[in-house]
């Protein structure tokens, strides 16, 4: 019970400025969770590690949940991950059945969060357990499947999944080989006058803030930062309510079993590396339309579409955190960016996390439990209020975002101006790159796994002198081979499958 | 004849190289990926612009020049200046206070649509409250160093 004395009144504070904060993020389209955990990265520099991630944890939760609000009342989700809920959000508020959408919702958030800390909270152990005993050629082969599995499951196409990914890869390597991880110290990938500022390579946190912060404002900016906010058939926004629109809980009558199975999907899709948000909800609402008594009312305003995709997209939270906390792997782009706030703090991420900072996993898994409550509470009792967020105009909050940008990543290495001007590229790399269909997931987790798959290449080669080594260490070894080639196979099928429907 | 085949796979590094070794293998990774994808997608991706089904844009129709060089400008112009400012006064978070205010001022009017008194006054407001608040919050109460 050593992490009894880490829980203090404060924790709980930060995760409740971290929800609503998070709320607001998530419920103006154009911002999401990612967006809201790096802009917020720099107030955790002098907070301790569990105030900060309560914080962050809070603005995680908030973000997530905040989106379902845009997309029940104005048609346009607020992060990438309440699509699905617009499908059948939408109709119920046109039918002036907004409010039971939206608590349905809230409601269906609350449960997919919840059982997906359950589930976090029991395996992570289990699986850190397991990957303790990993040696570098394990390691380097879980980074491979990894990429292998954020390819398969890319939006366009393995192939510029895959070919994002190793971009990624390509420009992490760019610095030094450290001497400290065994490497001779030699710098590469650049250009002599190149040496000064890149010596230690690009910085995480402001390669992380460029491409969600400013490469996001870009985008819009490009469409002309457009304010007026109205829904796509033009009507304005009001939680317009009818009779039929009061919310009791008896909506979820029958409805425990696709509550169940969203958050498991949400939970589980999470898990995978680099999946997003928008593939957890999209799964989940596909397998209730298949398990529907009568699949043809989804997407006219059933409340079962709300629920599927709410729960789901809230599972996500905890299963995005299960590789983070016990391979080092994020799940997500907004894990990725949790990775930068670990590091700021000096602790390592990995097999090792739970078992040397016992304390820490258990008031996570707390401030994550009650940032899910307190998203609840949130939102449940003032949503009218929360519906009115949507309206705060970006010509005030743009230029807020892009000066918290500068602030994180100047102070991330205590005053160097050339991350700053790396905010800068990046987020223009970030615009331009998402022209050419780079897709910024792969990219990250490609660039935070870079290096040590390096590492873990390059040192295994130099000790046993052959590729074969990476077939032969150990049955784990073979088995990761197996996974990796399944999910190969699966992306080929659903590549297939994909342009024989389009032909 | 068992030995002639796993010597294929045998790799020897020459350490005063092998900060390379890896990134050679990533970049040939690169090359082979781009080519992978220039055969699988390419003769569709011209057939498509040679059929009009897709046109070569790099922006989208009709986009806003003005707010989105605006923005890269701006922001240019916002890190030159920040960092002299930042010398002039040093460890003091002036450079970044400073010149926060009139950028923040400016990306505003830059992005507001049809501008009226009342906004001006929200954007003035905005523009000077925020840089502050930030600048005391974080520079003075938590230590944080800024420019």
């Amino acid at each position: 019970m050593e992490f009894l004395t880490l829980l203090s009144p404060e924790l709980f504070l930060f995760v409740i400025a971290g929800v609503i904060v998070g709320i607001v993020f998530g419920a103006i389209p154009g911002m999401t969770a990612t967006m809201a955990v790096a802009v917020c990265l720099p107030l955790t520099y002098s907070l301790d590690m569990v105030n900060g991630l309560g914080l962050l944890l809070g603005l995680y939760v908030g973000g997530i949940s905040g989106g379902l609000v845009p997309a029940i009342l104005l048609n346009i989700p607020g992060t990438p991950s309440s699509i699905t809920t617009t499908f059948d959000g939408y109709p119920m508020t046109q039918r002036g059945e907004g409010e039971k959408a939206l608590k349905t919702g809230i409601t269906s958030s609350l449960f997919g969060g919840l059982l997906s800390v359950f589930i976090l909270f029991f395996f992570t152990p289990v699986l850190s357990d397991f990957a303790i005993k990993f040696s570098y050629i394990e390691k380097f082969l879980i980074i491979l499947f990894a990429l292998s599995v954020i390819a398969s499951l890319s939006k366009k196409s393995m192939l510029v999944g895959i070919f994002s990914g190793v971009l990624g890869i390509w420009f992490s390597l760019i610095g030094t080989y450290d001497i400290s991880v065994g490497g001779n110290g030699e710098t590469r990938l650049m250009f002599g006058f190149m040496e000064y500022y890149l010596e230690s390579g690009f910085s995480l946190l402001p390669v992380l803030i460029g491409l969600f912060g400013l490469g996001t404002i870009l985008e819009e900016a490009e469409k002309g930062v457009k304010d007026e906010v109205q829904s796509v058939d033009g009507t304005s926004l009001a939680v317009r309510t009818s009779k039929a629109g009061k919310f009791s809980f008896r909506v979820f009558k029958g409805q425990f079993v696709n509550l169940f199975r969203s958050g498991l999907i949400g939970t589980f899709v999470g898990m995978l590396p680099g999946v997003g948000g928008s593939a957890a909800s999209v799964l989940s609402y596909t397998q209730q339309k298949n398990f529907s008594k009568d699949p043809s009312k989804l997407g006219k305003g059933a409340v079962e579409g709300v629920i599927a995709s709410e729960s789901a997209n809230n599972g996500l939270t905890g299963g995005a955190l299960v590789p983070l906390l016990s391979l080092g792997i994020p799940g997500d782009s907004t894990t990725a960016v949790l990775i930068g706030a670990f590091t700021l703090q000096g602790l390592q991420v990995g097999p090792l996390f739970i078992a040397e900072n016992t304390g820490i996993w258990h008031s996570m898994v707390i401030a994550l439990l009650a940032a899910n409550f307190v998203m609840f509470l949130i939102m449940f009792f003032a949503i009218k209020y929360i519906a009115k967020v949507v309206t705060v105009p970006k010509y005030l909050l743009y230029p807020i975002i892009i000066m918290m940008c500068v602030v994180g990543a100047y102070a991330i290495n205590y005053g160097i101006m050339f991350d700053v001007w790396t905010l800068l590229l990046f987020g223009v790399l970030g615009y331009v790159g998402s022209k050419f269909g780079i897709e910024v997931a792969p990219f990250i987790i490609g660039f935070i796994l870079g290096k040590s798959a390096e590492v873990y290449f390059v040192k295994s080669l130099e000790s046993f002198g052959s590729l074969t080594i990476f077939f032969t260490k150990s049955p784990i070894a073979v088995f990761l081979w197996i996974l990796i080639l399944i999910s190969v196979c699966y992306s080929i099928y659903s590549t297939n499958k994909k342009s024989s429907i389009s032909r | 004849m068992g030995d002639t085949v796993l010597s294929i796979f045998a790799v020897n590094i020459d350490f005063d190289q092998s900060h390379l070794f890896f990134p050679r293998i990533i970049m040939c990774l690169l090359l082979l990926l781009f080519a992978a994808i220039v055969v699988l997608y390419g003769r569709a991706f011209f057939q498509d612009i040679r059929a009009g089904r897709r046109r070569l844009r790099f922006f989208e129709e009709h986009y806003d020049k003005i707010r989105l060089f605006g923005t890269i400008a701006g922001v240019i112009v916002y890190f030159v200046v920040m960092d002299y400012v930042g010398t002039l006064f040093p460890n003091t978070g002036l450079g970044f206070l400073l010149v926060s205010i009139p950028f923040m001022m400016f990306l505003s009017f830059l992005y507001v649509h049809d501008l009226n008194r009342r906004k001006t006054v929200i954007i003035l407001l905005n523009s000077t409250i925020a840089p502050v608040t930030a600048w005391y919050i974080l520079g003075n109460l938590f230590n944080i160093t800024l420019p």
